[in-house]
């Protein structure tokens, strides 16, 4: 080797740090177009002045995005339906978990490696039927049959990532709880639950960015623009006004804050504590 | 009041029927998965078996299915436009899902080297990550403007070309424009695995290496590489699923635009259902179906393999 450990070393650094520059710019590029438009005015992003940045910034689009469109209710309807599916996954997935890991019963194998299944059954295959169901339980056009809907991928996919945690438990700690005479419902709400809080935070989150994300079953179940959650909802603003980039990428951006904003928050669970197949990517 | 309720004697309460529920593992444990189950056979088990069964029907919405046998396979089969896009969702799978795994690599390569403020730089390549698909799509669709997106401004600031390219309507770009987007919103779910997996490696088996005279990129291969590969299958096994079956990035960009030539199965399944040919789309899916769970079983295998070794 004609290169000596410490300066080869000393390249590999380098070469990172400018594969590194490249990521960031690639990662950045279309989430500051998205911000820039959105501060401009119509004469800056649209016609041969199209700035790169904006010159003048204005607010105005996210006047148009409040006072023009349905965005405040697909806003309110996507929070309604995603803080449901939040909190019905958590109490459905920590009893469904604390089942196939604490208690003893026949067929339990089996169940768990049917869960991981269920969380791999595509939605593009279930949509189909799932509208013919949720149409005929009269469901349609409701947050309640989308938040039903979602409770299919969300349930699989946070018992999963709760059973590895639950398995950390000493179990020596609910066994002296039991015999003081707590019962089992006892045991998961004051001594299994507290201790796992932060797996708790991170399959909140990821209850919460799946069911705000939701496009295919949302589009097929709902019809009614009064019903539209925002991944529905903001994509027809195209269709609706050519000009509209600028309102759009105002949407675009205050959509996207809720889960960053949990992103930021969780982050050190997320990464600390990461499981595989946290997300759908 | 009273009357209407059948008095319990105390004494036949205390071992009674609610302190055996709460204490007989077996009953408890079904009643803590009952609602679990219910869900899952109510929105994936039923609509499952449903989905077969459609497949071979002729149903329109409103109206009761009527069964066709094989009739909707043998339409999609002899079709040409379905084989053509058989073939571009294996190509569209593959291609994203190689990209998303060189860049998630690389990615999470570099941001294990020691730097100044990495947390920052590991926040910033995370952010797609928590960019809602159809947010990505949109602002995609919105860079790739013909005549005011920043591409495009960019080129031609950059004396590259001359006028605007219509990314998603050029025949032979439009596939690469859409496999893009994938490619950004979906690379973060593969830096965070394999990031993990590398700092999860020991690093005496670098140690190791390094007495024994192996430099970077030997080590990369022989340390690296050998100690991610139960973390490579199970991203690349989730990526694939997700990956050919998703739909949002396609149905904004392009919706198989132009002709046909970025259209994938599960979003012609969708384009079928909307016109009102469920049992088609149906058909359309179960044809996709069989290689999906050939693909995940053969994984899981060699998972398990690895597991043991």
């Amino acid at each position: 080797m004609a290169l000596t450990q410490k300066s080869s070393r000393r390249i590999v650094h380098v070469v990172g740090g400018i594969v590194l520059f490249v990521l960031m710019v690639w990662t950045i590029a279309p989430l500051y177009w998205m911000v820039a438009t959105s501060l401009k005015s119509n004469t800056e992003i649209f016609g041969p002045s199209a700035t790169l940045w904006p010159t003048a910034p204005t607010l105005e689009n996210y006047v148009t995005l409040f006072q023009k469109t349905n965005f405040q209710l697909y806003f309110r309807n996507s929070t309604i339906v995603a803080l449901a599916t939040v909190v019905l996954s958590l109490v459905i997935s920590s009893l469904a978990a604390y089942a196939l890991t604490r208690l003893r019963f026949r067929g339990r194998r089996v169940l768990a490696q049917g869960l991981v299944y269920t969380y791999l059954m595509p939605s593009s295959l279930l949509f189909i039927p799932l509208l013919i169901i949720i149409r005929n339980v009269g469901l349609q056009n409701t947050m309640e049959g989308l938040v039903l809907s979602y409770l299919g991928f969300t349930v699989p996919f946070c018992t999963w990532l709760l059973m590895g945690y639950f398995v950390s438990i000493p179990i020596e700690l609910e066994e002296s709880a039991m015999v003081d005479g707590c019962s089992r419902f006892g045991v998961l709400w004051r001594i299994v639950l507290p201790l796992t809080l932060p797996a708790l935070a991170i399959v909140a989150f990821f209850s919460f960015t799946l069911s705000w994300n939701e496009f295919i079953y949302a589009s097929v179940l709902v019809t009614d623009a009064t019903v539209r959650t925002i991944p529905t909802g903001i994509p027809d603003f195209v269709v609706a006004d050519t000009f509209f980039w600028g309102p759009m990428m105002a949407s675009t951006l205050i959509s996207t804050l809720p889960p960053l904003i949990v992103y930021f928050v969780f982050q050190r669970f997320l990464i600390s504590g990461l499981t595989l197949g946290a997300v759908k990517g | 009041m009273s009357d209407l309720a059948q008095p319990i004697p105390r004494t036949q309460r205390s071992p009674g029927l609610w302190d055996r529920i709460a204490n007989d593992a077996r009953i408890l444990a079904w009643i803590f998965l009952l609602p679990a189950i219910v869900v899952l056979i109510a929105v994936v088990i039923y609509p499952f078996a449903y989905a077969v069964v459609l497949s071979f029907q002729d149903k329109s919405p409103g109206i009761p299915g009527r069964f066709v046998g094989l009739n909707n396979y043998a339409t999609l089969l002899s079709d040409t436009g379905f084989l053509e896009t058989a073939v571009n969702t294996v190509w569209y799978t593959v291609i994203a899902v190689a990209i998303k795994f060189v860049i998630g690599i690389v990615s999470a390569v570099v941001l294990n080297q020691e730097r100044r403020f990495n947390n920052v730089y590991r926040t910033i390549l995370f952010i797609p990550w928590a960019v809602p698909t159809v947010v990505g799509a949109l602002i995609w669709e919105w860079m790739y403007n013909e005549f005011n997106g920043l591409l495009n401004i960019l080129l031609i600031n950059l004396g590259l070309i001359e006028t605007g390219i219509a990314w998603l309507a050029e025949p032979k770009l439009a596939m690469w424009a859409v496999i893009a987007v994938v490619v950004w919103t979906g690379t973060p779910f593969y830096t965070m695995h394999f990031l993990a997996g590398l700092q999860a490696i020991p690093k005496d088996l670098y140690e190791a290496a390094e007495i024994d005279g192996a430099g970077v990129i030997a080590q990369f291969w022989n340390v690296t590489i050998p100690s991610m590969m139960p973390v490579f299958t199970i991203t690349v096994m989730l990526s694939t699923v997700f990956t050919a079956t998703g739909i949002t990035v396609v149905n904004i960009l392009t919706n198989g635009a132009p002709a046909g030539m970025t259209q994938i199965l599960p979003n012609e399944s969708f384009n079928l259902t909307s016109a009102g040919q469920m049992g088609l789309g149906s058909a359309v899916n179960m044809v996709m179906f069989p290689f999906l769970v050939l693909f995940v079983v053969a994984l899981t295998r060699r998972l398990l393999k690895d597991g043991n070794n």
